[in-house]
């Protein structure tokens, strides 16, 4: 469109002005009108005499009601809309963490803690860190037993319809579970006052993990609700089992818990759990999704 | 009648624990407003939940927009299609509408970029716009049965399966309602069970009655107006008429259970 050499001549500002306002000479207006298809400068000061002119206003309301009919909205109306997600980023995590974090589950995780601290700073009590991690592993399964199903999900007869109503959402709120308990036991765990010859703070993270995916996989089989119940209950025996046998020992059960979280061999052991449950987890990922049958 | 199937069931069986919910029934629907009609304890949510793919079937073929339910695979291609109303669902008080359809919307995965604009549409159709940012517990009966509506809508299913949806609506609401249901069955497959003969009078083009889990008629709704014979009373309505033929249909139902075993079928009888 663009000629090699640009045309010699150029519309003036007063056959501009004319021609807005209808009065150049016919000629005049022709070769305006050529001109302006091949130099835009002209093009541009033409269009604005024309706009400044008496059909400006005509013009506008041309403009607008053709807008208006090929379904042009305003932009300031038009542009928050589809940038917006329905939910905002942090109700986005409040609702992936699913019934448990907005339940009693919570609260019995911040008992547990608040009396662990109760204990070693207003009574004392030299045994708390042991007390809190014989604990720590079992409260994820609790969070895992009040997060999904029928009996703890007031919306799982809808999600079970959807595709990502299965192991999907449950591995989402296992993880959200895992999210607030890592830190704050830990954290709570190495706060407390040490137990001379005791495991550390972070010794409790493998046997919960590998009791937390142990829920899952048994789970595929039961119910998360009665494999949680199974291995939190197993758990609490084997470990007060034995301290309940020599009372009176304020840090008796040291040795008890030294056997379950100290050494290679015991984080060993629960690692290689952790991953045998995660394979029969995996082994078993469709069983989440199953038609219910009773 | 000569579009495909969308639903087809052959010998489906529903067992809870003793009892037989549903005893090797066939059906077989396609794109349109079906009524799911029966008295209480009927059958009727057995049907719906085995087609929600929720409940499973003890015996009996179940296939759903071409895909066979008791496939892995298919069945999550099928939930992706698929919306679904239970008769009872229980929500996260906490939630504003717009949060409890989004999140349907994500277990759904619905597109995260079309999602948006997708709650609001659902929640537009359904009439709770200017409720869409209050919290669920403050909603009325009414009200969270069109919340329930609208995430089941969500996903623009192409089939809806809606269990009791106008239990708890108001008449006004009723009527809006079919009017959203007979806008819905124009390209989805539909099914509503219902106890309210007006609700399938006024909205469904098809009507399937169920009997102690047993199929006790299928037809147009014309056909089961027609069961019911000529009316005395010139001023009769269609509601009456279909009421007239849902009895009748029951009745003609029972005579051929007591009659013999043979009574399984109605339709060859009923022309």
């Amino acid at each position: 469109m663009t000629s090699p050499t640009p045309p010699p001549w150029h519309v003036t500002d007063a056959l501009a002005l004319r021609y807005a306002e209808g009065a150049a000479a016919e000629t005049d207006a022709w070769s305006l009108e050529k001109h302006v298809e091949s130099c835009s400068p002209c093009a541009g000061r033409v269009s604005a005499a024309v706009r400044a002119g008496a059909a400006g206003p005509a013009l506008a309301a041309v403009r607008a009601e053709l807008l208006a009919s090929v379904g042009h909205r305003p932009a300031p109306a038009a542009a928050p809309a589809p940038a917006r997600h329905p939910l905002g980023r942090g109700a986005r995590i409040w609702w992936a963490a699913g019934p448990a974090l907005r339940g009693s589950w919570v609260v019995a995780v911040a008992l547990v803690l608040g009396g662990a601290f109760a204990l070693a700073y207003g009574a004392g009590f030299q045994g708390a860190r042991s007390w809190l991690l014989a604990a720590s592993p079992v409260l994820p399964l609790g969070g895992v037993a009040v997060s999904y199903g029928r009996h703890a999900d007031p919306l799982y007869e809808i999600t079970a319809a959807t595709p990502s109503g299965g192991l999907r959402l449950l591995l989402t709120r296992t993880a959200a579970v895992l999210a607030v308990c890592v830190p704050l036991l830990t954290a709570g765990g190495a706060l407390l006052p040490p137990v001379a010859g005791f495991p550390g703070a972070a010794a409790w993270l493998l046997p919960g993990l590998a009791l937390t995916l142990a829920t899952l996989a048994l789970g595929s089989f039961v119910g998360c609700r009665a494999a949680a119940a199974t291995l939190a209950g197993g758990w609490l025996l084997a470990v007060t089992g034995p301290l309940l046998g020599q009372p009176g020992a304020g840090t008796g059960g040291a040795a008890v818990l030294t056997r379950y979280f100290s050494g290679l061999v015991a984080q060993g052991s629960w690692a290689a759990a952790a991953l045998a449950c995660a394979a029969l987890l995996v082994l078993r990922r469709r069983s989440f999704d199953h038609l219910e049958t009773r | 009648m000569n579009q495909p199937a969308t639903v087809a069931v052959t010998g489906l069986t529903v067992r809870h624990r003793r009892t037989v919910a549903l005893d090797a029934l066939d059906l077989s629907l396609s794109p349109g407003i079906h009524g799911l009609l029966g008295p209480n304890g009927a059958g009727k949510t057995s049907l719906i939940r085995v087609l929600a793919t929720v409940a499973a079937p003890a015996s009996g073929r179940v296939e759903l927009l071409g895909g066979d339910v008791g496939s892995h695979g298919e069945r999550t291609g099928i939930r992706r299609r698929l919306g679904y109303l239970p008769q009872e669902f229980g929500y996260y008080p906490a939630f504003t509408v717009r949060e409890f359809v989004a999140y349907v919307a994500w277990l759904k995965e619905v597109p995260a970029d079309r999602a948006g604009a997708a709650v609001e549409r659902a929640v537009e159709r359904v009439g709770l716009t200017d409720r869409i940012d209050a919290r669920m517990k403050t909603l009325s009966g009414g009200m969270v049965r069109r919340a329930g509506i609208a995430q089941a809508i969500v996903n623009e299913p192409e089939l809806l399966l809606l269990d009791e949806p106008t239990a708890g609506l108001d008449p006004e609401q009723r009527v809006d309602f079919r009017a959203l249901l007979r806008e819905l069955g124009t390209e989805a497959t539909v099914v509503v069970s219902t106890h309210l003969v007006e609700d399938v009078a006024a909205a469904c083009t098809d009507v399937a009655l169920i009997e102690s889990g047993v199929l006790a008629f299928r037809g147009t709704t014309a056909e089961l107006a027609a069961l019911g014979g000529e009316s005395a009373d010139s001023d009769d309505s269609t509601t009456n008429a279909i009421e007239r033929g849902y009895t009748a249909a029951l009745r003609a139902h029972r005579d051929r259970r007591t009659g013999g075993p043979a009574g399984r079928r109605v339709k060859e009888s009923q022309r």
